[in-house]
């Protein structure tokens, strides 16, 4: 076992000397406990973390042009849907003229 | 082609499995080194927290190779600063005969007629990474190359610390006086 071949005398007491020893049954539930609370205090620290963020005036500008585009699109699908009713409605009153 | 980022659920699930592969192998570890069960299983608390921390790379790095080296690792440094730690803020004296004399009965040692006990004794004498190569090598069947991972040593190196180790130890067994033989 000593990596010579030969097995010294010693070898088969020191496999006693240093027996295996069982954790404690609690351990396990301690580590998942502690493992579970820092999973929490890192989401909450995030969330600090992006209210703290959306303190400084730099970060303003992605989420003003986020709603500058949102606005934008919002106006444009307004326009595109009343143009569409306006053309339906022409095209059913010219229909109607046509019979 | 690199593998798809596993999920949280997935990682911890392999943690899990980890911990139920690896405990007794981290505590028989850490009870020897530090001397007591509750320092024992703070470092073994402290060291999967740090294995959770930087589980993901592991496996990433590891490349299917088992992970108990890297486990005892951490342990180790952690143990390493633990004795930094008791060193400047000693609490109470430290008991270094309790944990190798603690798992074994008196009987035990009686019926042994000394020779575990003179181990015993010799093992407490040995320099730090010597009785640690042990602590590997016997309370957690490891082989020469994982004991060399676990220390950042060589496969030689290692085969080479637990050999004079042994040797070292035969002589203090080979020493005592013959009475009580």
């Amino acid at each position: 076992m000593s990596g010579e071949g030969e097995q010294s005398h010693v070898e088969p007491l020191l496999a006693r000397v240093f027996a295996p020893i069982e954790p404690p049954a609690g351990l396990a539930t301690r580590v998942e406990a502690r493992l579970q609370s820092i999973s929490q205090l890192a989401a909450d620290e995030l969330d600090g973390w992006e209210l703290a963020a959306m303190r400084d005036p730099r970060n303003w500008l992605r989420p003003a042009l986020a709603l500058l585009c949102g606005g934008a699109a919002g106006a444009g699908l307004l326009l595109l849907g009343r143009h569409q009713s306006r053309r339906t409605r022409n095209d059913g009153e010219s229909a109607g003229a046509d019979r | 082609m690199a593998e798809p980022a596993k999920t949280k659920a997935q990682l911890d699930a392999d943690f899990a499995e980890l911990y139920s592969a690896h405990a007794r192998d981290l505590y028989s570890y850490a009870y020897y080194k530090v001397g007591n069960h509750h320092d024992a299983e703070d470092l073994v608390e402290q060291t999967f927290l740090q294995a959770y921390r930087h589980f993901e790379r592991a496996l990433r790095e590891s490349d299917g190779r088992p992970l108990r080296p890297w486990l005892l690792r951490i342990a180790h440094n952690l143990a390493a600063n633990h004795y930094r730690y008791r060193s400047k803020h000693p609490l109470t004296t430290l008991d270094d005969s309790s944990p190798l004399a603690a798992t074994h009965s008196t009987e035990e040692l009686v019926q042994g007629r000394d020779e575990l006990a003179r181990v015993i004794e010799g093992v407490k004498q040995l320099p730090d990474d010597r009785r640690e190569a042990l602590i590997m090598r016997f309370a957690l069947g490891m082989d020469n190359r994982e004991i060399a991972r676990a220390l950042g040593r060589s496969d030689g190196a290692t085969k080479v610390l637990i050999h004079r180790a042994i040797k070292q130890l035969e002589g203090v067994v080979a020493l005592a006086p013959a009475s009580h033989r």
